[in-house]
């Protein structure tokens, strides 16, 4: 049985509505995130899973134990807050044993505990600072640290790392992803940073407007989103707009070039329009061979950007689209030039238009 | 000096000066008066005299006794404006939303009504009360009066605390009671103390309702000196005010030295 159930839970405040159908179940261990824009709900639903909103609708059980309104102190779990909400009076150390002295443990064992966190995080000589003369990185340490000392059933962050500058975030999600598999704690994350996502979770759950859109494996979420918004929040993708081939219910016409597709059955009739999206990486320069879908397209742009190139192709249809590129692969894409393009038809993706256009 | 200099620093120097001594000379002035060998208000001719200090000790004369009915009433004050005003700062910062504003305006509403008014006012419901010239009713107008104050510096402290200290400290197990004793009153501790100051000195030196409300029971310094100046022009009162002068200025080094450390706390 999974370790959290999110059975049918909403939110609302007076007449928005914050959080709806929510159902979401959470296995002991994983690295589940929370992705979505800001206003999406899943900072309400993570404030919902603390203690500190109490839902509107529905159930938070825990090992099947219904725990919607529990206070939060009873819940054990740790929270590392968006501006790490240290206790300014406390030192380093204090700060970590704030949930030791309040459970009361012995001060041997608050000692070791202490010196334990402080190592797990890398904070040994920092003991009897003030949470004030430390940087935002440290303070970040020290804020998972008070989160985990206390042995919480889960961890819950907020956006923990939206106040690091780059170069500190990616450390930080290698340190939160080595924190995870050492401690064995079940992360709960929220983000609207698409890339931490993907770089941490076992799991994604994408949200918008206070709905989950779609949950699973990052990969997944990648390479087969099931919705529009999904294939636009994760990732750079190239939307086009295609239809169905008058004459073969199996082939899709789109940029200038016609490839046979499996449609979802019966939605689809003669011309109906759909949007097909191919991300930037999968975009080759070349004549195609095999079962590769070919295309021609105008360079519009070619533009530097370290590793890679970024070009700007100009469709038969008169769409853009984005391809990277390696260096070498990018010699041919001369601003002006008409060349030859090619997919891998594993790589392109159709899906319905949907009514609300979104 | 070159005449642009004179002109450009010299001279708002020259008036910056002149407002200083305007607006404490006449304050100074009392020092020496209070050391006058004469019986009337006056500068010292042949000498200075202690003698209207020793006067203030002589307990026959009233203000000993008046200066520590004061003092007493002036704690009693601070610590009740203090406690309530703890509470409703900290009740008001935690609830958020338009009530506690809207309760705030209320509170603060003693700082906007003239004394005299409230002062009318306080005596037409104490006579109902018989709280008129009693301790009880003069602490408990000196509360209603200081509790803007304690409220205001309290509520400035708080605004500096991050709200989700509160949670946090509840995510790692505490009650909203240790929430309150462990995290919030220790982060506060300069406004309370700024706060309880200023209803001390609120109290101490209040004279408006205090006159209306108290008769011969209970005789604050204020109201002493205030009956001195009527009956005659005793240079004790040059005394005294040389000692509120010199409390005065004790509690403004205080505050000061309050405010220096939570500057220092937020850096």
């Amino acid at each position: 049985m999974a370790l959290l159930v999110i059975d049918d839970l909403a939110k609302t405040y007076d007449k928005v509505t914050a959080l709806t159908g929510i159902n979401l179940s959470v296995e002991a261990g994983e690295f589940v995130t929370l992705l979505g824009p800001s206003g999406s709900g899943k900072t309400t639903l993570l404030m919902s899973l603390a203690g500190f909103t109490t839902p509107s609708k529905g159930t938070i059980r825990l090992d099947g134990k219904d725990i919607t309104h529990v206070d939060p102190e009873d819940r054990n779990f740790g929270f590392v807050f968006q501006g790490y909400a240290l206790f300014p009076h406390l030192t380093v150390a204090n700060n970590i044993a704030f949930s030791l002295r309040v459970r009361k443990w012995e001060k041997a064992r608050i000692a070791t505990r202490v010196s334990e966190m402080l190592s797990l995080v890398g904070l040994d000589n920092l003991a009897e600072r003030k949470p004030r003369e430390l940087s935002g990185g440290q303070q970040q340490r020290v804020a998972i640290a008070r989160a985990l000392a206390f042995g919480p059933r889960i961890l819950l962050l907020d956006e923990p790392l939206s106040a690091l500058d780059r170069m500190l975030r990616e450390t930080m999600q290698k340190e939160l992803k080595r924190l995870h598999r050492e401690t064995g704690v079940t992360f709960v994350y929220v983000t609207h940073d698409q890339e931490e996502a993907i770089a941490m979770s076992d799991r994604i759950a994408v949200f918008n407007h206070g709905r989950i859109v779609e949950i699973g494996p990052p990969r997944d979420l990648y390479k087969k989103p099931s919705t529009r918004f999904v294939a636009g929040f994760l990732g750079e993708n190239n939307f086009l707009s295609g239809h169905r081939a008058d004459d073969d219910a199996t082939k899709v016409e789109a940029f200038g070039t016609r490839f046979g597709f499996p449609l979802a059955k019966g939605r689809e009739r003669p011309g109906d329009s759909l949007t097909v999206w191919v991300r930037p990486e999968d975009i080759r320069i070349g004549q195609a061979t095999g079962d590769e879908i070919g295309f021609r397209a105008t360079v519009v742009e070619n533009a530097f950007v370290g590793a890679l190139e970024r070009i700007l192709l100009r469709t038969a249809t008169g769409e853009q689209m984005v391809a990277t590129l390696r260096s070498e692969a990018a010699v041919a894409a001369v601003p002006g030039q008409i060349i030859d393009c090619r997919i891998d038809p594993s790589a392109i993706g159709v899906l319905p238009n949907e009514a609300s256009g979104s | 000096m070159k005449p642009r200099r004179i002109i450009e620093v010299g001279l708002p120097r020259l008036l910056a000066w002149c407002l200083l001594g305007f607006l404490f000379v006449p304050i100074l002035v009392v020092i020496p008066v209070a050391l006058t060998d004469r019986d009337y208000l006056s500068l010292p001719q042949d000498g200075v005299s202690m003698q209207h200090f020793a006067a203030l000790a002589d307990w026959s004369k009233g203000w000993l006794p008046s200066m520590l009915t004061s003092a007493g009433i002036a704690l009693a004050c601070a610590a009740i404006a203090t406690a309530l005003g703890v509470a409703f700062a900290v009740g008001a910062w935690a609830a958020g939303g338009w009530w506690p504003s809207l309760m705030r305006i209320l509170l603060l509403s003693p700082m906007i009504v003239p004394p005299i008014i409230y002062a009318v006012g306080m005596v037409k419901l104490w006579a109902r009360l018989s709280l008129l010239d009693s301790y009880t009713g003069v602490v408990l107008v000196h509360v209603v009066l200081a509790l803007p104050l304690t409220v205001l510096a309290i509520g400035a402290s708080l605004s500096n605390l991050d709200q989700r200290l509160v949670q946090a400290a509840r995510s790692l197990g505490a009650r909203p009671m240790t929430v309150f004793g462990k995290v919030i009153l220790p982060n506060i501790v300069p406004g309370v103390a700024a706060g309880a100051l200023l209803a001390f000195v609120a109290s101490w030196d209040e004279i408006t309702v205090t006159l209306f409300i108290t008769g011969r029971a209970v005789v604050t310094l204020p109201r002493r000196i205030w009956t001195s100046i009527q009956d005659a022009v005793d240079p004790a009162l040059a005394a005294i005010a040389t000692v509120l002068l010199v409390v005065t200025v004790l509690a403004l080094v205080a505050r000061a030295l309050i405010e220096h450390r939570q500057q220092r706390q937020k850096f």
